[in-house]
């Protein structure tokens, strides 16, 4: 079985070496992918979008369709995410920890129940005492690396950056802190109806935009058509439609990167976890 | 000026190779981490500064803000790597690996 196998992997392996050859070498300007549509966004993409940063006038204006749908499929991986893990059944064995003397105390009947307060914390079964340098580190981190998110946001359109890459590092914050402390901190800032809400409200800026440029008179997506909305200089109005489509991208990634390591990491119980 | 750069870098690969040969030649998990948090950090330092002062030779006010930014990027590894490498080794120690120790009567 493993020869078999191991025949198989080596055939198809053959054959998509053998299909590599007939691809253009790479960087070859006679390739068709740069013949045709590549050459108009290097020499006009600037004087269409005054966009300063071709890759976001390329993601978020020509095709923009395409970008909305990857910010869908993003926030349905969250769904389905949630869809499969999701446990709302409690759990039948609890365990608290007498703060002061540190002894756990386990619960096997469901009925009882413990105050949770000054005097008992309820800890999962296996907690571990958190580290305090850790801690303190991961606390003065976290607002810089939100702060950082934030600017890779903000700056998509004129520097490498965007909606996608800051939505990851916010989400990242949050898994640092479910790290750091537990996963019922983080918990107890972002609830569970805030992050399915937000993954929601993410794609439904992207999608609003859009739709408020063809409510102006435009095609879907259309930029240009927003400039008496705002009172900017109109040229400048495709660079702030993109910010706008790429903040939307960024609310959604955020949150749909909570949802998944969540649900993953405390097998869709939301309560104890890493 | 770029007397100093050229001893910032090179000290800098000193200790980049130093922290390199000694995660490979520490015998066990936890002396390997110790080249490994102290010589990268102080290599990034070290490199770092002298590119920093490299950018500085067209000096203005961009050059100086570039600058910064690479000190902000050290600060950030500072604080960063040294913790990374606390929990590695609090990991281990509460996955129950113990240190290595030199064998009694092998001399």
């Amino acid at each position: 079985m493993k020869l078999l196998g191991f025949i198989i992997v080596c055939l198809t392996g053959t054959f998509l070496l053998y299909g590599t050859s007939d691809l253009p070498d790479w960087g070859d300007p006679n390739s068709p992918a740069s013949l045709h549509l590549s050459n108009h966004y290097i020499e006009k993409a600037v004087a269409e979008t005054e966009v300063p940063n071709l890759v976001t006038a390329v993601l978020a204006d020509y095709r923009g369709f395409d970008t909305m749908f990857e910010t869908a499929v993003v926030f349905t991986a969250g769904l389905a995410c949630f869809l499969l893990l999701r446990d709302f059944k409690p759990k039948e064995d609890r365990y608290y920890r007498h703060v002061p003397t540190g002894v756990v105390l386990h619960f096997k009947d469901k009925a009882r129940q413990l105050r949770v307060g000054t005097e008992f914390e309820a800890v999962d079964k296996d907690w571990v005492p958190s580290d305090m340098v850790i801690k303190t580190v991961c606390r003065i981190l976290i607002p810089f690396i939100q702060i950082y998110a934030l600017y890779v946001v903000a700056h998509g359109d004129f520097s490498p950056g965007g909606g996608f890459q800051g939505g990851v590092i916010f989400g990242s914050s949050f898994i640092l802190l479910a790290i750091s402390y537990n996963l019922k901190t983080l918990m107890k800032r972002v609830s569970e109806k805030f992050l399915g809400i937000f993954s929601a409200v993410g794609v439904l800026i992207y999608v609003g935009i859009g739709a408020i440029a063809m409510v102006m008179g435009g095609n879907f997506l259309d930029y240009s058509t927003l400039a008496p909305l705002l009172p900017v200089n109109p040229g400048h109005i495709r660079a702030l439609g993109m910010l706008g489509v790429e903040i939307g991208v960024g609310i959604a990634v955020m949150a749909v990167m909570a949802i998944i390591y969540i649900n993953i990491v405390s097998q869709g119980r939301h309560d104890e976890g890493l | 000026m770029d007397i100093l750069v050229i001893i910032c870098l090179v000290l800098g690969f000193l200790f980049f190779l130093g922290g390199a040969v000694g995660i490979l030649r520490m015998p066990d998990f936890y002396s390997s981490l110790h080249p490994a948090g102290k010589l990268d950090t102080l290599g990034i330092l070290a490199m770092v500064m002298g590119l920093a002062l490299y950018n500085l030779h067209h000096f203005s006010l961009e050059a100086v803000l570039v600058s910064i930014k690479m000190f902000l990027i050290v600060f950030f590894v500072f604080l960063s790597s040294p913790t990374a490498t606390h929990s590695i080794v609090d990991a281990g120690m509460r996955a129950g690996l113990r240190p290595w120790t030199q064998k009694k009567g092998k001399e």
